[in-house]
């Protein structure tokens, strides 16, 4: 862990960093394991993969924005 | 021609018909001209040059005390640098405000002209312009990233520390996902899709008055020609708002991208 006082301009640019990015972050959980389902589902021909690919995407997604900036204590 | 009423159908056909993806069509400028030298493609570069003239007439001479042009262009520049610049680069500002200032600009510009008489074209609604401005701010995050951070510390910093090993394995592509492709793609689309939508819309709603009230007007038409008069000046003002909006938002995400390349998440 890197945890260094950060001069105090920056905690603003933190904030909008993480509003700006989690929908981003979302996206991107779901198209990569959602794809990686939908790959799944394809070859062995059992469709439940796909959706359970993107639930498992988001809630990847989610635990990412989390320990990104979840534990962000300025 | 005016594009709203080439986009009527030719030979006074009966039936209404909405404006689609043809507004967005443009012949060379002269007949035998190069194909790439269109309407919007003029009003790009006339876009940069009117930039160019204001920025040149505001800051060429400047007083201490400002007045007319300084006094309007100082008011962009500080609008600029407190609420697009400084959130996010802190006092690395001033060394990025050049090229903020006339990004913000610029985009504005090209989105005004979309409600500009005779123009009415918004730039950015060509998805080249705006790809071309998110990959330019894209390479300079990277270059400056590496520079800064190091190659090695750039491309892994970003990702958080003190995790059990396997939930690297879930979690790295995501992060580069949307840090190496989705932030530069949401950031050309955003302006171009918000453009597009715009241009449709206002030329739906003109045609819509157009056609009621003048092209075919009946006892029927006429109310629904006069509400599409009525949405048109409405949707113009919230286009003019949208305009501003997208231009801010655009800069924003530019200097949040340099940001990052210039310091690292944690």
């Amino acid at each position: 862990m890197s945890e260094q006082k950060r001069p105090p301009e920056d905690d603003g640019r933190d904030f909008a960093d993480a509003a700006w990015s989690v929908p981003s972050y979302l996206l991107s959980g779901m198209i990569i394991w959602g794809g990686a389902g939908w790959l799944l589902s394809r070859w062995t021909g059992v469709d439940i993969f796909t959706p359970i690919g993107l639930i498992i995407g988001v809630g990847l997604a989610v635990y990412l924005v989390y320990i990104k900036f979840g534990k962000f204590d300025g | 021609m005016n594009p709203l009423l080439a986009a009527a159908p030719a030979g006074g056909g009966e039936e209404f018909q909405a404006p689609g993806p043809e507004l967005f069509e443009f012949p060379p400028l002269f007949a035998g001209g190069p194909e790439w030298l269109t309407k919007p493609v003029l009003f790009a570069v006339v876009g940069a040059l009117l930039v160019c003239a204001v920025a040149w007439s505001a800051f060429a001479s400047p007083k201490l005390v400002p007045r007319g042009m300084q006094n309007l262009g100082e008011v962009g520049y500080l609008f600029v640098r407190d609420q697009v610049a400084r959130p996010f680069l802190g006092k690395d500002s001033d060394r990025w405000m050049p090229l903020l200032l006339s990004l913000f600009f610029l985009i504005w510009t090209w989105n005004i002209m979309a409600v500009v008489p005779v123009v009415q074209f918004p730039v950015a609604s060509h998805i080249a312009f705006p790809v071309v401005l998110a990959v330019s701010v894209y390479l300079l995050k990277i270059y400056l990233g590496i520079k800064n951070q190091g190659f090695k510390r750039y491309f892994t910093d970003m990702i958080p520390k003190g995790l059990p090993l396997p939930t690297y394995f879930l979690l790295v592509p995501i992060e580069y996902l949307s840090t190496f492709i989705l932030a530069p793609f949401t950031h050309a689309v955003r302006l171009f899709a918000n453009m597009f939508a715009g241009h449709v819309i206002l030329a739906f709603f003109s045609l819509v008055g157009f056609w009621f009230l003048f092209e075919q007007p009946t006892i029927k038409g006429v109310p629904l020609g006069i509400a599409g008069v009525i949405m048109t000046i409405a949707m113009t003002g919230f286009e003019m708002f949208i305009q501003f909006l997208q231009a801010f938002l655009f800069t924003m995400l530019a200097a949040m991208y340099i940001g990052s390349g210039l310091h690292a998440d944690h």
